[in-house]
């Protein structure tokens, strides 16, 4: 599974919780592939996938949080798309 | 110290303009004559240089509101000025993606009436308009 973080440099709100975040994503995922992309360096990637706002999360190229979640929300998302993958 | 008609002037706005911005938080008089007329000050022409400014790169007035917050806030650094402009750009590189589109749809639609004499309940374009939908944005 693949997460991908878009974050502006610098910014106080993209920092705030982002190793809680990874470290459940971690847990929750055997294969995980996680990105933090700087969204100056692939501005159009981030905009073919309709980021707005920043932070922002993709997984598996499909954004699904528009703003940073908390941890469990987060870990939630992650267990109900490997329940579909199955 | 200036009254609204002589810093609408000075700014190059209109005093609706400026009493919308008062409205919105944007800008507030520095006093009020004794007939309660409001009156401003330097730091306001500054103000509204600001504004007009930061609507020229897009911002709305809500977002112009946000940014002079940030500017205000001892805990905020340029980090999160930052954010909010690269938060800008995403939303105007979208809305060029999407405009882009339409203009390719015009094209296919321009291309498709061959002769501009016929009667317009022949109109290739708005036969077009009527049947088809126009292509969804692509995500």
């Amino acid at each position: 599974m693949k997460v991908e973080i878009f974050y502006s440099a610098g910014c106080t709100r993209c920092a705030a919780g982002l190793e809680n975040l990874k470290a459940a994503a971690q847990q929750a995922v055997k294969q995980l592939e996680w990105r933090e992309i700087n969204v100056l360096e692939e501005i159009d990637y981030a905009v073919d996938l309709g980021v707005l706002t920043l932070p922002a999360i993709a997984v598996d190229g499909v954004l699904v949080f528009a703003s940073l979640p908390n941890v469990r929300q987060f870990r939630d998302c992650l267990v109900r798309r490997i329940a579909k993958e199955g | 110290m200036f009254t609204i008609g002589k810093l609408a002037a000075q700014a190059g706005i209109s005093t609706d303009a400026l009493r919308y911005y008062e409205r919105e938080g944007l800008i507030v008089p520095s006093g009020k004559t004794d007939s309660g007329y409001r009156l401003y000050n330097k730091d306001s022409i500054r103000r509204v240089q600001f504004i007009k400014h930061a609507q020229h790169c897009g911002f709305t007035l809500a977002e112009i509101v946000e940014l002079l917050v940030l500017q205000r806030r001892d805990a905020a650094c340029c980090g999160d000025v930052r954010s909010l402009a690269l938060e800008k750009k995403l939303q105007l590189e979208s809305k060029i993606r999407t405009m882009k589109l339409m203009s390719k749809a015009l094209d296919a639609l321009i291309e498709s009436c061959a002769n501009e004499f016929s009667p317009v309940d022949q109109c290739p374009i708005l036969c077009a308009l009527e049947q088809a939908a126009l292509p969804e944005r692509a995500h």
